[in-house]
């Protein structure tokens, strides 16, 4: 766990990725945690009777995750704003990486945008989205 | 000039993006080692953003900033270049059942030129349709890159350039900033106006050119998922 | 060509609800089911040293609320399935063990675009998170897919 200040980043940082096997069962512990223990996101057969190719993590997990990035990246990045786009299911029991980037370093409040995405090995980005966060001053 | 452009990408006038013009500049200018680009062509989806005005932001960081549409048709998406008060007084760029043979058409008879992106798609690209029904007429080029892409809708566009002769272009279909100019178009010639564009993708002449990187991807082993702590 | 609804469902305010307090328990299991390490998230001896003087919550636990029924009833249909499309969070004031939560939710806006698996509908809710002291917590815009 670091802390960064304003004065330490600039825009082109890229954000540390976490690299992660997203297992059934970390879904599943997610899905019972916010109160979406439904069959999509808890098992295989209950996801395909809804048309799915298996179960699938809840878009929130991934915003979640995303926003565990910029935490491990700087716990002292208050995050004022986040979104994130579901592009494509995020299937488990598989590599899913983690990625952002400072795009914007806004003097006037001390925030910076980010750009936040979740791809699988191939490079699919099945999350994008973008984070406004707020940082520490030297001064 | 402009040899190198970035042929699609969104920005904060699309409903589906935040980043602003400013913003992919800058990250260009940046990442001009790896992204040699001088232009970039603005498609925003279902609409032409006629009111933006980028002549002070192409002084500023010397690239080229054209405008464009994407709009969606019943043969799938397709970049609108060219866009002019007929174009935008013919069809209603909301509408998202839009006739792809009368757009391709009357785009060209009206002075711009309608190019299907990302066709090995599901759904919004050209080739499901080519299944399905005829072919289009007065069909130039496809997208034959796109930047947002799952693995094989790019691999799959091969056989359509060849079977149809159809001229093939890139696009790094951004809707964030760091992803501008992932993959962009070649022009054999300098293109300086929207003119230009028009005519050298009606004439041929280009290629896509993919300046993505590719990341080795180590084995993982899972997270054991802890059960709180400090309780 | 628009699509065909009564327009007056739009700035609509469908549901109101007021939850049970957030516990510290949930707070914990929330951060861990995500791999937080931060310790304003895991460690309340370390959060009551920090800048929030507590433990506080992951930004997105605010997602959890009504988690189960999202969609007022009296919309219409549009697709057979719906999916989460996307989120957009606005985070004000962060949420504390303790806090009682009240969501009011809207209809934001109705709209139609194509993509990969076909037609698809997007409806935008948005709801708006106070606390028990009356302070904005968060807004959350989730656009629906219906397919």
């Amino acid at each position: 766990m670091s802390t960064l200040y304003f004065e330490d980043i600039e825009e082109g940082d890229e954000l540390p990725p976490i690299d992660l096997f997203l297992s059934k069962d970390q879904v599943r512990q997610y899905a019972r945690t916010a109160g979406m223990y439904f069959p999509r996101f808890t098992d295989d057969e209950g996801a395909r009777a809804e048309g799915l190719p298996s179960m699938i993590a809840p878009g929130v997990m991934s915003m979640g995750l995303l926003a565990r990035m910029i935490s491990d990246w700087n716990q002292a990045a208050a995050i004022k704003r986040i979104g994130t786009t579901f592009r494509s299911p995020v299937l488990p029991d598989r590599n899913v990486h983690l990625r952002g980037a400072v795009t914007q370093k806004i003097e006037a409040d001390h925030t910076a945008e980010c750009d936040i995405w979740l791809e699988n090995d191939d490079g699919e980005r099945w999350v994008i989205g973008t984070a406004t966060v707020a940082l520490p001053t030297k001064a | 000039m402009a040899h190198i452009l970035d042929l699609h990408l969104h920005s904060e006038a699309s409903d589906d993006s935040r980043a602003p013009v400013e913003a992919y500049l800058k990250w260009l200018a940046r990442k001009r080692d790896e992204r040699p680009l001088e232009g970039l062509v603005l498609t925003e989806h279902r609409q032409f953003n006629k009111a933006g005005d980028y002549r002070d932001l192409e002084d500023k960081y010397g690239l080229l900033i054209l405008k464009a549409s994407e709009v969606e048709t019943d043969y799938g998406h397709m970049l609108v270049y060219g866009v002019n008060d007929d174009i935008i007084g013919r069809f209603d760029f909301k509408n998202v059942r839009l006739s792809a043979q009368e757009v391709i058409t009357e785009v060209a008879r009206l002075g711009g030129i309608a190019m299907p992106c990302h066709p090995g798609r599901p759904t919004i690209g050209l080739i499901e349709h080519y299944q399905k029904k005829p072919p289009l007429e007065g069909v130039v080029g496809v997208e034959a890159l796109n930047g947002g892409s799952k693995k094989g809708e790019n691999e799959r566009v091969a056989g359509l350039v060849q079977a149809y002769g159809y001229h093939a272009f890139g696009g790094s279909d951004s809707h964030l900033v760091s992803f501008v100019g992932l993959c962009a178009t070649a022009f054999d010639r300098d293109i300086k106006t929207v003119e230009d564009l028009v005519d050298a993708l009606r004439a041929g002449g280009y290629r896509p050119l993919d300046f993505r990187v590719q990341r080795p991807q180590p084995p993982i082993a899972p997270e054991v998922p802890t059960h709180g702590s400090g309780i | 060509m628009a699509l065909e609804f009564d327009r007056s469902l739009i700035g609509q305010v469908f549901d109101e609800t007021s939850f049970p307090p957030v516990t510290k328990e949930e707070i914990l299991e929330f951060a861990a089911a995500l791999g937080e390490k931060n310790p304003l998230y895991t460690d309340e001896a370390q959060a009551a040293q920090g800048p929030y003087g507590g433990l506080v919550a992951p930004p997105t636990l605010v997602t959890k609320l009504r988690a189960k029924k999202f969609t007022p009833e009296h919309l219409p249909k549009f697709g057979k399935v719906g999916f989460d499309g996307g989120r957009d969070l606005e985070i004000h004031a962060p949420i504390r063990p303790g806090d009682v939560l009240t969501m009011v939710s809207t209809i934001h806006d109705i709209y139609e675009k194509t993509g990969r698996t076909g037609s698809m509908y997007f409806i935008v809710i948005r709801n708006e998170v106070t606390n028990q002291k009356g302070e904005k917590v968060a807004v959350i815009d989730h656009r629906i897919m219906q397919r």
